[in-house]
């Protein structure tokens, strides 16, 4: 710790311009102390209230469902923890890799499609939502497939 | 068992509150950001002409080491998994309008995001330490500015978190405005999504 803050202290101007730790680092200390000084500042701050419910308006679909409880959450979470460990030590494995490619690519979309329909809910709420992620999604699809396949980046 | 979620609600011609699917389509406005840099970034993978280079590798006889430091970067990503964890459960928390587990929750996932960015922090600096800035070569411009804006998103979810939690010690936060925990909670789940992407595609694919 001390090692960083004697690197950090002594950084000259060149460095300043070519680390972007800093480019991004400073910039980022500066809008944190900024907002920790307006969070403790004892100005009210009140988030926007949602108008009350009409009844002449039909609500089409609650849109958070029945979440699940705290013992699932964790479930999952530690589903996701060992999916990273496999990832890990697949990683390590000469013999897996031919195949590795495959795999990770397989673990990586297990965790991501956890994380989104668990813990972001998209399995409980709304389709409406999941469509709207599900769009963004099949841009970066087609971002991806356009741009790497046309300029010829592969992964392997 | 499941339980029924409270959240302030109010009619919509979509039955979704509003701020909520501002969140969604904000968020899928941000795959596009990101899918943007890390397209770029497996765009010219493997095409620095000179190093530093992020594996090992030998290249006209002289030996390079790499920069990446897996054993490392896995504890980084397993903390970020980690506090997608404890955010869901300070949601689950204040559903139940349970106030001190909301707040516990909310300082420990702050905690974990805050270990992250100590960590990439420290892991940028021993880049930069071996050589590599933003315009050493092409690994380095990729690299730095595909990982600094995640750093970047990160910081700004800590800052919503811990934000939340002055909101929660002072009791401003109930079951009856939990949609304020779970919009937080949806940015602070994409960040480590996109984690979970980066990781798997620049670090552990080589």
């Amino acid at each position: 710790m001390l090692e960083l803050l004697t690197v950090v202290l002594a950084v000259d101007g060149k460095a300043f311009f070519e680390n972007p730790a800093y480019l991004l680092g400073i910039p980022l200390i500066a809008v944190g102390a900024l907002g920790a000084l307006l969070a403790l500042t004892p100005i009210e701050l009140k988030w926007p209230q949602p108008a009350p419910p009409e009844e002449e308006y039909e609500i089409l679909d609650h849109a958070p469902g029945d979440h699940p409880d705290a013992a699932e959450y964790v479930k999952v979470g530690l589903i996701l923890a060992v999916i990273t460990a496999v990832e890990v030590a697949v990683y390590y494995v000469d013999a897996l890799e031919g195949a590795l490619l495959a795999i990770l690519l397989i673990l990586s979309a297990a965790k991501f499609v956890l994380v989104a329909l668990w813990f972001m809910h998209l399995r409980f709420d709304n389709r409406l939502l999941s469509i709207a992620f599900s769009g963004g999604m099949l841009l970066v699809a087609a971002l991806f497939v356009i741009v790497l396949s046309t300029l010829g980046a592969s992964l392997v | 068992m499941a339980h029924a979620a409270t959240v302030d609600e109010h009619a919509t011609n979509t039955g979704i509150d509003n701020r909520k699917l501002l969140m969604w389509l904000f968020l899928a406005s941000e795959c596009l950001f990101f899918g943007g840099l890390i397209g770029t970034y497996l765009l010219y993978r493997n095409s620095s002409i000179e190093g530093p280079y992020p594996t090992d590798r030998v290249i006209d006889g002289v030996a390079y080491s790499g920069l990446f430091d897996i054993p490392f970067t896995s504890i980084s990503a397993f903390v970020l998994l980690m506090s997608s964890v404890t955010m869901v459960l300070a949601l689950s928390a204040i559903q139940r309008n349970d106030r001190r587990g909301l707040q516990i929750w909310l300082a420990a996932t702050a905690l974990l995001g805050m270990t992250f960015l100590a960590g990439q922090a420290f892991e940028f600096t021993e880049f930069y330490n071996e050589g590599l800035t933003l315009n050493s070569n092409l690994f380095g411009t990729t690299f730095f500015v595909l990982t600094g804006f995640h750093g970047a998103h990160v910081s700004v979810g800590v800052l919503i978190l811990l934000s939340l939690w002055i909101m929660a010690r002072r009791g401003r936060i109930t079951s009856e405005n939990a949609l304020n925990v779970e919009l937080a909670g949806l940015y602070w789940h994409f960040v480590d999504v996109v984690w979970i992407v980066i990781f798997t595609l620049v670090y552990l694919l080589q």
